[in-house]
């Protein structure tokens, strides 16, 4: 009896410190950051509470709806162009047959150790005038192109954000296809298949849940985009509307908005979660 | 029957010639910053890019990057080590615990709790980082180690890994035998079980100073102390003072990046075992 009692809350022995600090920096500052969104604040005046305002606010925000927009294309763009790529290079390192696997995986999986910001600054040297390699081979052909304009940007960015983040998916896509009998090939080889229909019909339907864990990944981490950005920002323009964050941090920390920014904080989250949702549901008809 | 597939047959030796060219893309930045790392601003800015020029200035540029206002960069690279050394060691331990509780007991809203903390997970640090920098500044903390490193500690991730890890790695029998010989869940959990989930707790280890050393938004938040910066916020600061000519000379910048990421990329090169089969059980199961 007495052993019973003790072990029940044993387990809660176990989880406080998570616990504590789970309350303390992540159950806190979302309810935290709702309240704050509840007031406003005029002048030096202190804030008052307004109700849903500056919600009503958030979505009369033409820069707001922008930089999720921006975003939202960014993410149909690289996402397909990054997890295509990530899942050539898985299906590579994943056949045995193949060379320099082990090289390979290792070699796309590195720029995932460099610090995002710091990626960004060492993409702007390369982009910028004096310092590009590419200059002179653009110049080779006569083009001389300013990746930095408002015009590339877009896409100079969705270049940074491949280049950390595609070894990322293969390894997740990778693992996917570790985990997939290796009979099931052999089945379908003496059935006749070609690699190319085992690919198609075998491998890519069994690794759907690593493909939407990747997706989901990419919707999150898209939507959170500031760091590239936000270094580049002293080589070029960037536009706060640029990215949902972006905006966030500069109506907070440079306009001194925090309630407002909260509430924006929530949408985003909000949309992201949405977004994300959007994806695991297709997921769940899929295993059906 | 393999010989279609031989290393000479076209299609092979294509596909290999495609992974080579991805390949250069990928060192490409890497091959560049080491290049300009040895340079001087004005070889860096009239040489081939691509190429070594001589005379060879890489110890110019680590004498300036190193003595440039007051070793500031050695400064940010001991903050780095304190700022991901510490989390690393303090997530390993709570998540360790954590999923220790998950995977081996039954408790009071056990499920509901995990799905809060997977949900947890696609919660954009945005919303967090905003309300927990007031909530810094009104318990003082603002420019101190504790305001990036506790709101750090907590990641959902380690916890959902740790508890796959527990699963597989350390079999509930082995407790029951423990309890018989009369062990307490203290003793099971720190002298059995956690020799058993090493490579769980290596792996939780790398990634949790990995993300903490890579760490921008949060200490861009609440540091604003020079001698307190991490060296990504250290030299996104240098980079944008030198862009407006205030800075460090480029050579100081290229070699003061050289020497923020050769750490990590060593580290994953060197325990890359670790970070393969983090990676292919936490992938695994989603």
């Amino acid at each position: 009896m007495k052993k019973i009692k003790f072990q029940k809350s044993l387990p809660f022995v176990f989880l406080s410190p998570f616990l504590i600090l789970f309350g303390l920096f992540y159950i806190a500052p979302l309810v935290y950051g709702f309240y704050l969104s509840l007031f406003h604040r005029y002048g030096l005046r202190p804030a008052t509470f307004v109700g849903l305002k500056n919600y009503v606010q958030v979505f009369n925000d033409a820069n707001f709806w922008f930089s999720i927009l921006n975003m939202t294309k960014f993410f149909l763009i690289q996402g397909s162009i990054m997890i295509g790529l990530a899942l050539i290079f898985a299906l590579y390192i994943d056949n045995e047959k193949n060379h320099f696997r082990g090289l390979f995986r290792m070699i796309y999986y590195i720029p995932f150790a460099i610090p995002t910001a710091i990626s960004g600054i060492l993409w702007g040297f390369m982009y910028s005038k004096s310092l590009s390699p590419f200059q002179s081979i653009f110049g080779l052909v006569g083009l001389h192109p300013n990746f930095l304009s408002s015009g590339s940007l877009f896409w100079s960015i969705i270049n940074i954000v491949t280049w950390e983040w595609a070894g990322y998916n293969m390894i997740i896509l990778y693992s996917g296809l570790q985990s997939i009998p290796r009979e099931l090939y052999e089945a379908a080889h003496i059935d006749g298949a070609k690699s190319f229909d085992i690919i198609k019909y075998v491998k890519i339907p069994l690794i759907v849940p690593s493909l939407i864990l990747s997706i989901v990944f990419t919707v999150i981490g898209t939507f959170q985009i500031f760091n590239e950005p936000y270094v580049l920002g002293s080589m070029t323009f960037i536009p706060p509307s640029f990215t949902p964050n972006l905006y966030i941090y500069t109506t907070a920390f440079s306009y001194g908005n925090f309630n407002y920014a909260a509430a924006l904080a929530i949408i985003l989250a909000l949309v992201t979660f949405a977004g994300s949702m959007v994806f695991m549901r297709f997921a769940g008809f899929k295993e059906e | 029957m393999d010989t279609k597939k031989s290393f000479y047959s076209p299609s092979t030796v294509t596909m290999v010639a495609l992974m080579f060219v991805a390949s250069a893309y990928f060192l490409l930045p890497l091959f560049w910053i080491i290049i300009a790392s040895t340079k001087s601003d004005s070889q860096l800015f009239s040489t081939n890019p691509l190429w070594f020029a001589l005379p060879f200035n890489a110890l110019n540029n680590i004498f300036n990057t190193s003595s440039y206002d007051g070793a500031t960069l050695w400064r940010w690279f001991s903050n780095s080590i304190i700022y991901a050394g510490s989390v690393s060691a303090g997530t390993t331990l709570i998540s360790a615990m954590a999923g220790f509780a998950f995977s081996k007991y039954d408790f009071f809203g056990k499920n509901i709790l995990f799905y809060i903390i997977l949900g947890a997970i696609m919660v954009p640090t945005t919303a967090l980082v905003l309300p927990v920098y007031l909530l810094m500044h009104g318990l003082n903390l603002i420019n101190t180690y504790w305001a990036v490193i506790l709101p750090s500690l907590v990641n959902p991730f380690s916890i959902y890994l740790m508890r796959i890890f527990w699963m597989q790695e350390f079999p509930n029998e082995l407790i029951d035998a423990a309890h018989v010989d009369g062990a307490s869940d203290f003793t099971i959990f720190f002298r059995i079980g956690l020799p058993l989930v090493k490579g769980g707790l290596a792996t939780v280890a790398l990634f949790s100073f990995v993300s903490t050393w890579n760490n921008f938004f949060l200490p861009l938040v609440v540091i604003s102390k020079s001698n307190l910066f991490p060296l990504t916020l250290g030299i996104s600061i240098w980079t944008s003072l030198t862009s407006t000519g205030r800075g460090p000379s480029y050579g100081a910048i290229t070699m003061g990046i050289l020497i923020s990421i050769v750490p990590l990329i060593l580290a994953f090169i060197l325990l890359r075992r670790y970070w393969q089969s983090g990676l292919s059980s936490g992938a695994v199961k989603g």
